[in-house]
């Protein structure tokens, strides 16, 4: 029993959500009362228990659950509260979860976990324009929340305001700037927005901090490509490509062209050890 | 008759109702004392207070000053420039201080706020916790058990410490290894940590050596405890930091860094062109 609660623990610790496991894991222990061997972390286990059952829609599990957590803490604990939403939810009563998490606020506006489920219920509900508005009043107060910063950037995203999810994703790099993953958003946001020069040179950040990486060298190829069409077709007055596309600060030509090719090599590479149809693909795709 | 003072290993046979109505009653009243001492702590520590959220945001806001100070170089030139003019606004309006009118406050006003007279009541309340009992443990020792020997140490002192040790007692002959209770009282102060590490838990309130190191800084600091923060000066403070930041971002010469990374060049050249 103890081997389950261990493995439980790490699930918690990893912060991973692993639904089945956790209820294949919890059920024994449920059903013969064992649990009571956790001692004081059976409360955690019955709250990881709960979101397990949430999330593969056994809702009569996650109220029993709620219920032996209700006996312990009461109609005042924030934490039972939030559970109780989150059945509403479930069950598809939305608004009598909005209006609960509305009420917890008024109370303390300080609440995080209402805030945040507030938001994620407004999100799941496609109302996206009020979900970026609380979330944006959200990061007022609690500007060091990165990912709170980057939920705003994946929300600015789904709404195609590049400038803004730009903005956020600054803020998530300034708080963690040694995540190549980070990176490696921002430099696709940069792409997509027309600032190849930053694009460049925030996929190159990418490939420094993660050897070999495959997302950030496409990206060294392609931008360093397109800035040379750009450089080269506008340098001899033909005005090819649209003129949004930020080249100013983009490296001289024969750097340009010496980092197209690192990244060719590199891919050739890494997919070395893959089979021929890749191989074959990605050459094609090279020879662009 | 002066002379030197004999070395050799000097005897002496103790009462053993000295041990059983001195050694050990001192070791159990300050077990006891210790135990009670934590469990008043914790009846009487009340809830930290609950920060309401114009605080937070105060308090998160220099923060975001100090992260764009931190970690100003990872981000593009452009994008430092937007924040920092922002920030640098915003502190110089007051706009993210709790109480926009105050901001010019006196420290007996900042004293007076509610919040913080709480929160400086609770940090006297602890040391008065702390310093209490010992005084009165060491004055009742003082008062039934002086004038007697309780203990041999089992290793030399210098002759400073009989001043202390053997106060009772006046001989001028004595090895300072024997001492009186006092002596025990201290002995017992540091020695119990250990124990009450065992009994109560890691972080405890009946650790005698704390109170001393506290008494000791704040003699030194001539400082009140928990003095409240004037955010106006510490986000102007901010303000100047980051005014005078030369922003140069790190990704100036990423081209060549990732050349030299994967083996195409040497090392990088410091040039003016890229």
């Amino acid at each position: 029993m103890s081997s389950s609660l261990k493995l439980l623990g790490e699930i918690r610790q990893s912060s991973e959500r692993r639904p089945f496991e956790v209820l294949k894991l919890a059920e024994p222990l449920l059903n013969k009362g064992s649990i009571a061997q956790a001692g004081d972390e059976v409360w955690l286990v019955y709250e990881q228990v709960f979101l397990a059952a949430i999330d593969e829609g056994q809702i009569d599990v996650a109220k029993a659950v709620l219920e032996i957590l209700h006996n312990r803490f009461g109609e005042e604990s924030q934490r039972v509260k939030r559970l109780y939403g989150l059945v509403s939810e479930a069950t598809g009563h939305p608004e009598d979860a909005k209006r609960l998490y509305d009420d917890m606020l008024e109370k303390d506006a300080t609440n995080v976990l209402a805030n945040k489920r507030l938001i994620a219920l407004l999100k799941s509900q496609g109302q996206y324009v009020q979900a970026i508005q609380e979330l944006v009043s959200y990061l007022d107060t609690h500007g060091n929340d990165f990912e709170a910063w980057l939920e705003l950037t994946h929300l600015y995203l789904d709404q195609h305001l590049y400038s803004q999810a730009a903005f956020c994703i600054e803020e998530v790099i300034l708080q963690q700037p040694a995540n190549h993953y980070f990176h490696l958003c921002y430099a696709e946001i940069s792409y997509t927005m027309g600032n190849l020069d930053v694009a460049l040179k925030e996929y190159l950040r990418v490939v420094e901090l993660s050897t070999d990486n495959v997302r950030g060298f496409y990206g060294v190829k392609l931008t360093a490509d397109r800035i040379l069409d750009i450089t080269s077709s506008r340098g001899s007055g033909k005005s090819k490509g649209p003129s949004h596309l930020k080249v100013e600060n983009a490296p001289q030509k024969a750097m340009l062209e010496r980092l197209s090719q690192l990244a060719a090599e590199r891919l050739l590479a890494i997919y070395s050890g893959s089979g021929d149809a890749m191989k074959k693909t990605l050459e094609e795709w090279l020879k662009l | 008759m002066g002379g030197l003072i004999e070395s050799t290993d000097q005897t002496m046979f103790l009462d053993p109702a000295i041990r059983n109505w001195v050694l050990f009653p001192i070791t159990v009243i300050m077990v006891l004392v210790g135990v009670f001492r934590h469990q008043l702590t914790i009846l009487m520590t009340g809830q930290p207070a609950k920060p309401d959220i114009k605080e937070i945001r105060q308090g998160k806001a220099l923060m975001r000053g100090h992260t764009l100070a931190q970690n100003n170089s990872y981000i593009p030139t452009a994008a430092f420039i937007e924040r920092k003019k922002y920030l640098c606004q915003a502190y110089e309006d007051g706009t993210y201080l709790k109480d926009k009118t105050s901001k010019e406050k006196s420290p007996t006003d900042l004293m007076a706020d509610p919040k913080n007279m709480e929160a400086m009541m609770d940090g006297m309340k602890k040391q008065m916790m702390g310093i209490i009992p010992q005084t009165l443990i060491m004055g009742w020792i003082q008062f039934f058990f002086s004038g007697f020997i309780l203990i041999k140490l089992p290793f030399p002192l210098g002759l400073r410490f009989k001043q202390m040790l053997q106060s009772g007692i006046m001989t001028p002959n004595m090895d300072v290894r024997w001492v009186s209770s006092i002596s025990w009282y201290f002995i017992n102060l540091f020695g119990l940590r250990g124990v009450f590490a065992l009994l109560l838990g890691g972080e405890n309130s009946a650790d005698g050596t704390r109170d001393m190191t506290a008494m000791s800084t704040m003699g030194a600091m001539g400082q009140q405890p928990g003095q409240p923060q004037d955010f106006n000066k510490q986000f102007l403070g901010m303000k100047d930091n980051l005014s005078i930041i030369y922003h140069e971002w790190d990704l100036e010469n990423i081209e060549q860094r990732v050349l030299v990374k994967y083996g195409k060049q040497a090392r990088i050249f410091k040039s003016t062109r890229k």
